[in-house]
């Protein structure tokens, strides 16, 4: 009985240390953020999880280890807008006359977090790992080849013309030859920040890079977190948990709007909504059926009722801000044509379609489609996946109708159009010889004016002939704590912290 | 006895099973059941229609062609009302399948267990001991999520691990009822196994095991409620609260009413459901 007594007590005591200890703690952090000096530390709540920060493996062209890797790594080179682009490692580059060779020559001083110089084997040895890994971004170097030459120049060799080769290099980062294989917790890279901590899924803590080439940056600390829920995601804003967000959903501004310590942006957005259908499915074949669908649904007040902020009605597949934008003729709603369009091809009204997406904000989008397709008694199934199964799916072309947000990473139609329209890319079902032709040309013609001539082409043939639905162009709405300041709002979903700082909260 | 008596109440003031109460709850969910049996009848309310046009409506707005919107509308402009009788129809008949499934095997197997004895006791205990080992919801979250999504895998997911409950109660009933007189009785003059168990064992045992049948629907109810919630429940084109919750998550700022409303609906039949079980199992529950 008394040995109990006294491990209570003892316990007791340990808790009271134990809160008193956190007290005193609480206070002393409170004590000296309001002495004048603005703690550089930026709590940011992700748009999707950072489950790897491994650049050129599978996962790396999600968002989230795109995100981390523009903080931890550095590009070769980096874009500034339709067709412009920036070096970064890079300090000039040079084609050849018909665009197959490309000289890089890379900056002297830049060095790895490490102290160790980047050198042209880093680059070497990075892209082949890239390629190597076969992961999302490999396809764009199908037949390429990276030589080094001397200790900063490098060579990039396409098996043909690729003239849109620095679109396709924003998202490949290098990283140091010799750690290519150790595990990819805690990173080496050149990039403006440091892995402190990483928990995957979770929270990645970022330390500022002090001998990073461009200057060492305002923030002391930086927290990109996942924050699942989209209520919790929204209040944690409104209580200053996170400082900053992005991708947040329309129906998300009401509730933000009133907060006075709240701005909110958008981005010029290079999204389109891309709703393609499954041209190899039988009822699919023909162009006609897939336009009678696409007529069939009323796409502009779905999106002025859904996406008043963000989305816009699209005329073109891939954004006005992209070489190869061309406007179309838009698809007027008319359920009545498409209803007799559909009786004239025969089609089966006792089928199903099955629409398949991945991300909750299409959920109700999704539903409005099948809502009005059911009008004309179409049967649409909307069906969730999760993410790697709806990739799985994806590739596997085990869907009817798919909807995704497509961007044109490095505002170039190669990366879209050339990529994902080909016979050979097997992505749509849908095989065209006149486009692929197209796309050819396009995509080993380095003449700029010519290249958007073909795109256009390519654009129109796609658009009539409905390889899917192209309802929406959308942009991003981006919101942050006033007192985040110096954040440039760039097209693309991936932010740069580089530049950031934190005011007074004086905007 | 005076220890129990002695012992202090967790919760000063406790709802009491009285007959009024009882009664109130009867009421309550006899009005659940008319609205589950007939309001679709009177409503109309297809869950593949939306109308994006007329979303986020508050209770008691005008619809842009001109019909008021009783309870409101949600994120894709359906009917609340709507959502809500339908998702009543849903919630009782998936709670009276479950327990209808979970009854039917439970006491099947709880009976027999109590009746034989022996080895047969030993391996349907042990098998409710596992069940009872592993948290109900889980399996049922894993069980529904490794199969398509439908009604049937729902009341299946549900029911693996509910029988537990009605087998334990009918397999403790039943060890004591096999030693009295009339079932030696019965025994002495031959009556076989299987309508002994019926004849003079199952009537004793239907009592107690109604009263847990009620607290087990409530039970159900909440359950599905919570896997569609997860999106593991039904198919979205079958209405479940569940699933009208989860909708109305990321609203609860703007547009409360989306989860609100069909969480009260679920909380009155939970309730009810617990109040009239408590009743009767002070009525029935208590063993002769």
């Amino acid at each position: 009985m008394r040995l109990i007594r006294l491990r209570r007590a003892v316990a007791l005591a340990a808790a009271t240390v134990s809160i008193a200890g956190l007290v005193a703690c609480s206070t002393t952090t409170g004590g000296s953020s309001a002495g004048g000096d603005v703690p550089q530390e930026l709590a940011v709540a992700v748009w999707t999880p950072i489950e790897n920060l491994d650049p050129h493996g599978a996962s790396s062209m999600d968002n989230g280890t795109q995100v981390a890797a523009k903080a931890i790594f550095s590009p070769l080179v980096r874009t500034v807008g339709e067709g412009k682009f920036e070096g970064v490692l890079a300090e000039s580059w040079q084609p050849d006359e018909d665009a197959t060779e490309w000289t890089f020559t890379l900056r002297n001083n830049v060095k790895f977090s490490d102290g160790t110089p980047v050198t042209s084997a880093d680059v070497v040895a990075s892209f082949n790992r890239l390629l190597e890994l076969k992961g999302a971004m490999a396809a764009n170097f199908t037949g390429h080849e990276a030589k080094a030459s001397g200790t900063n120049t490098v060579v990039i060799t396409a098996k043909g013309p690729d003239p849109a080769l620095l679109g396709k290099l924003i998202t490949f980062y290098v990283t140091p030859a010799a750690h290519q294989n150790d595990g990819w917790t805690k990173p080496i890279g050149s990039g403006p920040f440091v892995v402190e901590r990483f928990t995957p899924g979770q929270s990645l803590v970022l330390a500022p890079n002090p001998g990073y080439w461009g200057g060492k940056p305002a923030l002391n600390r930086l927290e990109l977190r996942s924050i699942g829920e989209m209520a919790a995601k929204m209040t944690a804003l409104k209580t200053g948990e996170v400082d900053m967000t992005w991708a947040v959903p329309d129906d998300q501004l009401p509730g933000l709007k009133g907060n006075p310590d709240l701005v909110v942006e958008k981005d010029s957005g290079s999204g389109v909504i891309t709703m393609w259908m499954n041209s190899s499915r039988k009822g699919l074949k023909e162009a006609a059926v897939r336009r009678a669908l696409w007529q069939a649904v009323d796409f502009p007040t779905i999106i002025k009722s859904l996406f008043p902020e963000t989305g816009s009605v699209a005329d073109s597949v891939v954004s006005p801000n992209v070489l190869g934008y061309a406007p179309q003729t838009p698809v007027r709603y008319d359920p009545v044509a498409a209803k007799k369009a559909l009786d004239d091809a025969g089609w089966d009204y006792d089928q199903t379609i099955q629409a398949q997406f991945s991300q909750p904000q299409f959920q109700q989008f999704a539903d409005a489609v099948a809502s009005d397709l059911a009008k004309i008694g179409v049967k649409v199934e909307p069906t969730q996946k999760e993410a790697a199964v709806f990739l799985q799916d994806l590739l596997a072309l085990k869907w009817d109708l798919n909807i995704q947000q497509l961007g044109t990473a490095g505002f170039d139609a190669a990366t879209n159009l050339g990529r994902l329209y080909t016979c050979a890319a097997k992505r749509t079902g849908y095989c065209h010889p006149d486009l692929d032709d197209l796309l050819a040309q396009a995509g080993s013609t380095s003449d700029t004016a010519k290249r958007q001539d073909l795109y256009a082409k390519a654009n129109k043939i796609i658009w009539d002939d409905a390889v899917g639905m192209y309802p929406m162009f959308v942009r991003n709405l981006y919101v942050r704590n006033k007192s985040v300041q110096g954040l440039a709002i760039t097209p693309g979903l991936t932010p740069d912290f580089s530049t950031v700082r934190i005011g007074t909260g004086g905007s | 006895m005076s220890a129990i008596a002695a012992r202090p109440r967790l919760w000063p003031v406790r709802l009491r099973s009285t007959p009024t109460v009882a009664a109130i709850a009867t009421v309550v969910l006899v009005g659940y059941l008319l609205v589950g049996l007939i309001g679709p009848l009177l409503i109309a309310y297809d869950p593949v229609a939306t109308s994006v046009a007329d979303r986020l409506l508050p209770i008691g707005a005008v619809r842009a062609d001109g019909t008021v919107a009783l309870l409101g509308t949600d994120g894709a402009g359906r009917d609340m009302l709507g959502q809500l009788v339908y998702g009543a129809r849903t919630s009782i008949i998936i709670g009276i399948s479950v327990v209808a499934a979970c009854l039917v095997v439970g006491l099947a197997f709880g009976t027999l267990a109590g009746y034989l004895a022996g080895w047969t006791d030993v391996a349907i205990s042990r098998l409710i001991d596992i069940l009872m080992a592993f948290p109900g919801i889980l399996l049922a979250i894993v069980i529904a999520g490794l199969l398509e999504r439908s009604m049937l895998v729902v009341v299946l997911a549900l029911s693996v691990a509910g029988w537990v409950g009605f087998a334990r109660l009918a397999r403790g009933l039943t060890l004591s009822l096999r030693e009295r007189p009339w079932v030696d009785a019965a025994r002495l003059i031959g009556v076989p196994t299987p309508v002994m168990i019926i004849r003079h064992i199952i009537p004793f045992v239907i009592g107690p095991v109604t009263a847990l049948a009620t607290t087990e629907f409530a039970g159900a109810v909440l359950s599905e409620a919570g896997l569609s919630f997860l999106g593991l429940g039904l198919p979205s084109a079958t209405v479940s609260w569940g699933q009208v919750i989860a909708n109305g998550k990321d609203y609860l700022d703007t547009a409360w009413w989306i989860s609100a409303l069909p969480g009260l609906a679920l909380t009155g039949l939970v309730v009810s459901t617990g109040l009239l079980g408590d009743h009767l199992t002070q009525r029935l529950g208590t063993s002769r």
